[in-house]
């Protein structure tokens, strides 16, 4: 039904907007790193990918952190920790069991994982630059 | 929802209140926010909700943000509690806010930003303790994080922390000379609030050296930015200066009126110690001028004041024979120039 009222359009503070598409840029990565490496359920990553995007925005309004797109080797290594925190919860809990190569990878430092990852950042951009 | 939080009394926000603001971890920042630009306007109230918000953040019942939030929250309210604890000058209290706050943002992740913040606060503390050697020596390497972390506004900040100790440890030229970059710097002219108190500064080096037609331009130049840097201690700064440029220059009635502007001020905010300060001061004016009564009353109100905030060491021999000049209605002004002096050589 017609108001007649126009429909007031808030734009997004430039700033958020180029945070939310930096994250959606690195969301694949986050993604395998989620399901591929730490074994985590769809579901489940989609429930921490979900509260990475509201702590990333959050991050990046910290005092003293530079641009959204050098922050995000910061968000792998949030999504790393929170990854390996929670597989340790549930397996712990005997929810699930665990193989060698996740038992491997959960006791290596979340940071060091994250900057495996930040390996294929740097690959991604490049491949961005190139394109 | 941050401000009608913040505006609530604590006796007002009840539990379910509380949940539902604090657990939502963007009004928490928010509060965080307002806490940390209020502070010099009303340490006080700053200091207790800061503490009552890391005690808060500290409960593992309570639920605070994703992943570091909790960390970070709590190194956040630490460090406004320690700013603020610094503002009343319980020195002691800020101390232990900071190695807080140091212990909470070690866990966050990217803690560097916010442990060089820390560390400017400490920095800050030391100043503030009269311990101008080691602020200075301990300045470089913080300096150079901040550049490194491209905290521009925060690398100003500690540099006009420095051209204030060198003042201290009498290297005047250089003091002057840093002021003066600092005035032209494009991040110190983007912030009203640091801009007005390098121009104040630069005014009471320009008054020291008798140069007073030239402080009465950088005054008048920095009027307007101080009023627009919205930092009230800033203005009673500027009037202060202001009235020591007057007295400097013989125009005594001036300068009472620019010193009971400033004292005014200070009570407003609660600052007793500068009030005080300012009371000997006038005092010492109104002597000056003849007027010896007026200089009791502003004497006999600040005399309680240092006493309870032991603003001097115990049997301090100004004080008593300030107290007794007075009581003989012959003040005693190489008393009063004495206790002022020290008052504020540690201020």
């Amino acid at each position: 039904m017609e108001t007649g009222d126009p429909v007031v359009r808030v734009d997004e503070d430039p700033y958020e907007k180029e945070v939310r598409a930096i994250f959606h840029d690195t969301l694949g990565l986050i993604h395998i790193a989620l399901v591929t490496h730490y074994e985590l359920e769809e579901g489940e990553a989609m429930e921490l990918e979900k509260d990475l995007s509201f702590w990333f925005l959050r991050f990046c309004m910290r005092p003293g952190n530079s641009s959204p797109r050098q922050s995000r080797p910061f968000l792998l290594v949030a999504c790393c920790q929170f990854a390996r925190e929670y597989q340790k919860y549930v397996i712990g809990a005997g929810v699930r069991g665990s193989d060698d190569r996740l038992k491997k990878l959960l006791d290596r430092e979340p940071a060091d994982v994250a900057r495996d990852f930040s390996r294929s950042l740097d690959l991604l951009d490049f491949r961005n630059h190139d394109a | 929802m941050a401000r009608e939080y913040l505006s609530t009394s604590e006796e007002d926000r009840s539990e379910d209140f509380k949940e539902e603001n604090l657990s939502n971890c963007d009004v928490l920042l928010a509060i965080c926010k307002i806490l940390r630009d209020g502070v010099e306007i009303s340490p006080a109230i700053t200091v207790t909700e800061a503490s009552s918000l890391y005690r808060w953040a500290a409960n593992p019942l309570s639920a605070v943000g994703v992943f570091d939030e909790r960390e970070y929250v709590l190194g956040e309210a630490a460090l406004i509690a320690a700013k603020g604890s610094r503002v009343l000058g319980k020195l002691s209290d800020a101390e232990h806010w900071l190695d807080r706050s140091d212990a909470a943002f070690r866990h966050t992740v990217n803690p560097a930003p916010s442990l060089a913040g820390v560390a400017f606060e400490r920095l800050a503390l030391r100043y503030a303790a009269g311990r101008y050697e080691e602020t200075l020596e301990l300045l470089p390497s913080l300096k150079s994080s901040f550049k490194r972390l491209g905290m521009d506004i925060e690398n100003a900040k500690t540099q006009f922390l420095e051209a204030m100790a060198l003042r201290f440890v009498g290297r005047e030229e250089e003091h002057f000379s840093l002021l003066r970059d600092l005035e032209r710097a494009p991040e110190v002219r983007a912030c009203p609030s640091l801009h007005g108190q390098v121009l104040v500064h630069i005014g009471v080096h320009e008054t020291a050296v008798g140069e007073f037609e030239t402080a009465a331009r950088t005054y008048e130049q920095a009027l307007p930015i101080v009023m627009k840097g919205n930092r009230p201690v800033a203005l009673c700064e500027l009037k202060w200066a202001i009235g020591d440029a007057y007295r400097a220059q013989g125009s005594l009635r001036r300068a009472i009126e620019s010193y009971r502007g400033a004292k005014n001020d200070y009570q407003q905010l609660g600052f007793r110690a500068f009030v005080t300060q300012i009371s000997l001061t006038i005092a010492e004016t109104l002597l000056a001028l003849g007027r010896d009564r007026e200089a009791e009353w502003e004497i006999l109100s600040a005399l309680p004041v240092i006493e309870e905030e032991k603003m001097v060491p115990e049997g301090f021999a100004a004080v008593a024979l300030l107290r007794e000049s007075v009581r003989c209605r012959k003040t005693d002004p190489n008393a009063l120039r004495e206790l002022r002096e020290h008052l504020q050589a540690k201020s």
